[in-house]
């Protein structure tokens, strides 16, 4: 809502700086978005006179002309020099006081000017019409200034424009402050000071009373909560005069003709939208006309006047003449009856349209009018009548009309205002204040209630109509608040009794599953949480298991239709974007929420997810160090210390195989376990799929179900006592053919061991066709050996160790390498 | 020559033996050659039993004190040159030591998660528990519970993102929708949690509830169509406006500096009343005004209010006996606010260059 300061000054006394009233709006809750004023706008713009007036040689309606801007252009010699200027207007002469926009001019169209030729010809500036001004619609030609008009002021100066107007933002609970009385008001409960608005008043009713001529009906019931009409006739459709243009340009509201713009004017005043019809386009019969309100049908068509065809589906109102639609209600009026220069009768509509049904209107048009935003805010029925007259005063005023006696009102339901009852005590209670009884009844009266007292704790408040937003005690509480001032209430803590804090098991695990991964060298990030409908496809990533896609239903871009259902994708594109911006060492680690739509429920399962990719190296290499690259060791890695870490217990790793893992470089990917349960997977990423995401280099990933990795964490467990005794260690290097699995050796091993083998190392993995033999690995693992009550004996040792060689090499074909 | 005078030149011999000795391995020799089994001065201890008795004790007393004194000479030889050892090997070992160190790589947190353990730990720190919902919400939820009107225009197309309902009117709530939009939706904010917690659990309720939101917001640099805030929720009895602000003003001073003001403005939302924002001053300006606050003095960092008691009696509490407040935060608000982020979109693409930084 802008509110022009002279205006609301008129209503009621102001701050003479009106950053004064912006800091007791900003305490008291009305955002001021900025102060602006109106009529800077017209910088360079000057007013001028027509010295000379030539046809431009080569157009044969345009002029060459030359118009004394006084100082504002001055010659070699320093004396004031005419401006040439090529004029497209045929309505002035040699002589004319004019207004021309000179070069660097801004006009309010977004205009700039700018020196130019036209047809050849040097044109230094442009002679204005008042709506290149934004002053009115008049587009005729050029502005012509009273003959004794100065030459060479700043139009500005001239005009006496400059208006400070206050842009507020109102919360969409404030229907009343869409309106300068409802601002004037408004001001009058923070400064607690009266108003006074002078509204016009009809001085003749002439004719054929409104309600002979015209009827009212509600075809369809919850469109229209009152409709009231009255006829004007004989109008003289013309410009408005200069001070209704510059209000509603200092409104923002862009002036059309005087019929139009009192109703605009109107509606700012008071709140209550307005609109004419021309009456002559309503159907007629038997000298009678009619409006019915009634609802649209499905796939109806509609043009509004700003020359839309729009579909209609069921639910939204219209008005029509009982044949033909009129005006979409509440929303916008139609092409067909708008006010035209020819406009004798006119009919003046002053509704009040359901709230719920014009916003659903106003949405599913995508529509947004003056008058939508108030009728979905709830306009105040009680003064519709009140309304139609005051327009229809301004109309007998300013466009020479004659006002039909009466007006038809379909008001069905006349609304009544509820008594609350306030408690000072709940005041108290949820203001932490004690705000007094008297402030209490002062602020609720300023604000339009009608309040009375009913014992010492107790008020019996009638709230105004045009305060829908006030139906409970609440509501009344909200108000003193904001008016007495939240500044002024005792900061205080509460004491929280009988309640516990603090984070959960799984939160400090979640955390602790960050650090973890921290310290392994990984950054955490974040991906969008949408996918798009090809992202698993496309990197070979089956959709089994997954569910069904949660998909947008109006999704802003192509790649972002749905709700992701893993990880993985957005972290190869983050990979892709680091390499496309030269970062060829990534390595990143995302805890994020997967969306499993189901087939036969609304809701999607939702359920964490851990994963990672890593790529390049660890870093860049140093003079103290050389970086690998990062392949499948370095992933699986990771997650092996992150499960140690969790004290996860019966970890296993087997080959990823089958479909399930297409998006894998086969040989290189390993599904991760404990126990039974599959906790997730570790692998490099198909070429193919790195191709499809744009990646050049080898990317290992992980992605493990967050849900598992918590349920797995255990608890540090009891402290285990270290051998006194020596160890003693032996290598133990065994030929097996490449089908023997680490694994599979290892668990050999410990299980050949007995209770002396202490620990079990691979330190290296050997091939040679010559040495080791073609299709063979040589496996080599210190092995420890230690007792816990007694230091061993080098017999002791020899034979664990031969028995386990034997018992090994029997169990995997292998055989110790020499 | 007596046995005397062979003692005096041994120990001649000795004392040059050693000092000779330019390394430990010729030190050892020299031990062995001395002291050795078939060292001198062994072999004269060795030749006692051959003396006269009558010269034996002097005799004998010089060997020891000959003995005694070779081995102390070793010992302090040998300890000069094991210091000269280490000292030029240290002399070898020295380095520039302004060379770069061996860093290990530890990895960094995200930028908008640390904020959210930052006020997780203020929050946990006065009593509040840490609380999660769901993502994909239904309109009662985001919506009804929350005391919105049902012609709301925060609920329109344009502000909300809807998905397909694959089995409609089955949720719990099920609605009417105007065209293009279902009963359900991405939650455009962590408000909801309000409403599951207070299902679920009794009064006192202390708690945030931090996460993601979403709304059709095509990115640029101050939006992004997913982000994070962290809803606060206090239900119990006697809790009054006070308290908000109390509560507030100590995160604030925790979040942002104890030298930080807050403003509280009248506001309106449907969940709460009365409702308000809360500014802080501006940390670059201290009040003043500048450009970074818009020359305003203050920088708005959050909405608040009083429960309404539309959404207690929606979730089961009788709002008679109970009040509280509530609270939501724009993480990204706060992330940017601190660190002067240029362009909200660096906060989801993983470039690593932006997460090292943090």
């Amino acid at each position: 809502m802008r509110v022009p300061y002279s205006w609301l000054g008129e209503m009621i006394e102001l701050p003479s700086d009106p950053a004064e009233l912006v800091a007791e709006f900003i305490r008291t809750g009305t955002e001021v978005e900025s102060v602006d004023t109106v009529g800077e706008s017209f910088d360079h713009v000057v007013t001028a006179q027509v010295v000379s007036k030539e046809p431009h040689p080569d157009s044969d309606h345009m002029w060459v002309t030359k118009v004394d801007v006084g100082q504002f252009n001055l010659g070699e010699d320093g004396n004031p020099e005419p401006l040439q200027i090529v004029c497209g207007a045929q309505n002035f002469n040699e002589g004319d006081h004019i207004v021309t926009a000179m070069i660097g001019a801004e006009l309010p169209g977004g205009i700039k000017i700018k020196k130019s030729k036209l047809r050849g010809v040097l044109s230094c500036g442009m002679n204005c019409s008042a709506r290149e001004l934004g002053l009115s619609g008049d587009h005729s030609g050029i502005m012509i200034l009273p003959p004794d008009a100065p030459v060479g002021v700043p139009f500005a100066q001239y005009q006496g424009t400059s208006e400070t107007v206050l842009d507020c933002e109102i919360t969409p609970n404030r229907p009343d402050c869409l309106s300068m009385v409802g601002m004037a008001r408004e001001v009058g409960a923070i400064y607690d000071r009266d108003f006074h608005v002078d509204y016009p008043k009809i001085k003749a009713e002439v004719g054929r009373p409104t309600a002979d001529e015209l009827s009212v009906a509600f075809d369809d019931e919850g469109m229209c909560d009152r409709y009231v009409a009255r006829i004007v006739r004989n109008v003289k459709v013309c410009p408005s005069p200069d001070w209704m243009v510059q209000r509603l340009t200092a409104l923002g509201i862009r002036p059309h003709n005087n019929i139009v713009d009192i109703t605009n004017y109107v509606m700012m005043l008071t709140g209550q939208p307005l609109h004419a019809f021309d009456l002559s386009t309503f159907a007629e019969r038997d000298g009678h006309r009619s409006v019915v309100v009634r609802a649209a049908h499905e796939g109806e068509t509609f043009m509004t006047l700003d020359g839309t065809e729009r579909v209609l589906s069921e639910g939204m109102a219209l008005i029509t003449d009982g044949e033909r639609p009129v005006a979409l209600a509440g929303v916008m009026g139609g092409m067909d009856s708008e006010i035209e220069d020819d406009t004798v009768d006119v009919m003046v509509e002053s509704a009040c349209f359901n709230a719920g049904r014009t916003s659903h209107t106003s949405r599913d048009l995508s529509l947004i009018s003056d008058a939508s935003i108030r009728f979905e805010r709830q306009v105040d029925e009680t003064g519709c009548v009140d309304v139609a007259n005051i327009t229809c005063a301004l109309i007998e005023e300013l466009a020479g009309g004659e006002v039909a006696p009466g007006y038809v009102d379909l008001y069905p339901a006349p609304k009544a205002q509820p008594e609350l009852t306030l408690r000072l005590s709940r005041v108290h209670a949820i203001c932490g204040a004690d705000i007094e009884a008297d402030f209490v009844e002062r602020a609720l009266t300023r604000l339009g209630c009608t309040v009375s007292r009913a014992g010492d704790d107790t008020f019996h408040v009638v709230t105004p109509s045009f305060r829908p937003d006030l139906p409970r005690e609440i509501d009344l509480i909200e108000e003193i608040l904001r008016l007495w001032g939240m500044d002024r209430v005792e900061a205080t803590i509460p004491a929280a009794k009988n309640h516990i804090g603090g984070l959960t098991r799984e939160q400090h695990l979640t955390r602790k599953i960050g650090q973890i991964l921290r310290a392994c060298g990984l950054n955490e990030t974040t991906t969008f949480a949408f996918a798009a409908a090809d992202d698993l496809k496309k990197i070979g990533m089956p959709e089994e298991g997954r569910g069904c896609p949660v998909v947008l239903m109006d999704p802003l871009i192509a790649d972002q239709t749905e709700m992701r259902r893993s990880l993985i994708p957005g972290l190869l594109r983050s990979v892709a974007y680091n390499e496309a911006h030269g970062t060829a060492n990534v390595q990143l680690y995302e805890i994020g929420r997967l969306f499993h739509g189901r087939e036969n429920a609304s809701k999607p399962k939702e359920r964490m997810s851990l994963a990672g990719v890593l790529s390049g190296a660890m870093d860049d290499i140093t003079w103290l160090q050389k970086y690998r690259p990062l392949r499948f060791f370095d992933g699986k890695g990771v997650v092996e210390e992150l499960l140690a870490q969790l004290r996860i217990e019966k970890v296993r790793f087997r080959p990823a195989e089958g479909e399930g893992y297409a998006f894998l470089q086969p040989g290189r990917g390993a599904e991760v376990l404990s126990g039974g349960t599959v906790l997730g997977w570790v692998g490099e990423i198909h070429p193919d799929a790195r191709e499809a995401m744009d990646i050049d280099l080898p990317v290992v990933a992980f992605e493990l179900n967050f849900d598992a990795l918590l349920s797995g964490a255990r608890n540090q467990e009891a402290y285990h006592e270290f051998s006194a005794f020596p160890s003693v260690e032996h290598d133990l290097a065994i030929v097996v053919d490449e089908a023997v699995t680490c694994e599979d050796l290892e668990r050999r091993i410990t299980s050949a061991g007995g209770k002396l083998l202490a620990g079990v190392r691979l330190f290296d993995v050997y091939r040679d066709p010559v040495r080791v033999g073609e299709g063979k690995k040589s496996m080599a693992f210190a092995l420890t050996y230690r007792s816990d009550d007694h230091t061993l004996t080098s017999e002791e040792v020899e034979k664990a160790h031969s028995k386990l060689v034997t018992k090994v090499c029997k169990a995997t074909g292998g055989e110790v390498r020499s | 020559m007596s046995l005397i005078e062979d003692l005096d030149q041994l120990e001649a011999k000795a004392k040059e033996l050693i000092e000779c000795a330019a390394t430990s391995d010729a030190l050892e020799q020299a031990r062995v050659a001395l002291l050795g089994r078939k060292g001198e001065i062994t072999s004269v201890m060795h030749m006692m039993g051959k003396v006269a008795p009558e010269e034996r004790p002097v005799l004998g007393k010089r060997a020891n004190e000959l003995r005694r004194m070779a081995e102390t000479l070793i010992a302090d030889r040998g300890g000069a040159l094991k210091r000269a050892a280490m000292r030029d090997l240290m002399a070898t070992e020295a380095v520039d030591v302004t060379l770069p160190g061996a860093r290990p790589k530890i990895g960094h947190q995200h930028l908008i998660n640390q904020i959210i353990e930052e006020m997780e730990d203020v929050f946990c720190g006065i009593g509040y528990t840490v609380e999660d919902g769901p993502h994909v919400e239904t309109t009662y939820y985001n919506f009804t519970a929350l005391n919105a009107p049902m012609d709301h225009p925060s609920r329109s197309a344009r502000d909300t993102f809807y998905v397909v309902d694959n089995a409609p009117g089955t949720c719990a709530h099920a609605e009417a929708h105007a065209h293009g939009e279902s009963d359900v939706l991405l939650r455009t904010q962590t408000s909801g949690v309000q409403v599951h917690i207070m299902e679920s659990q009794k009064p006192p309720i202390y708690m945030i509830a931090p996460g993601t939101v979403y709304r059709p917001d095509t990115p640029d640099a101050c939006h992004l169509p997913q982000f994070n805030q962290v809803e606060g929720l206090v239900i119990d009895e006697g809790i009054t406006f006070g308290d908000l602000k109390g509560t507030l003003d100590y995160f604030v001073k925790c979040m942002f500096g104890p030298e930080r003001k807050t403003r509280y403005r009248p506001h309106f939302f449907p969940f709460t009343e009365p409702s308000c924002e809360v500014d802080v001053s501006c940390g670059v300006c201290h009040g003043e005004g500048c450009s970074f606050c818009k020359h305003s003095g203050w920088i708005e960092i959050l909405g608040c209010g009083m429960v309404d008691p539309n959404v207690l009696v929606n979730c089961g509490i009788d709002p008679e006996r109970y009040s509280g407040f509530a609270f939501g935060i724009g993480v990204e608000r706060v992330a940017a606010l601190r660190y002067d982020l240029p362009d909200l979109r660096t906060l989801m693409t993983g470039d690593m260059r932006f997460l090292n930084q943090f």
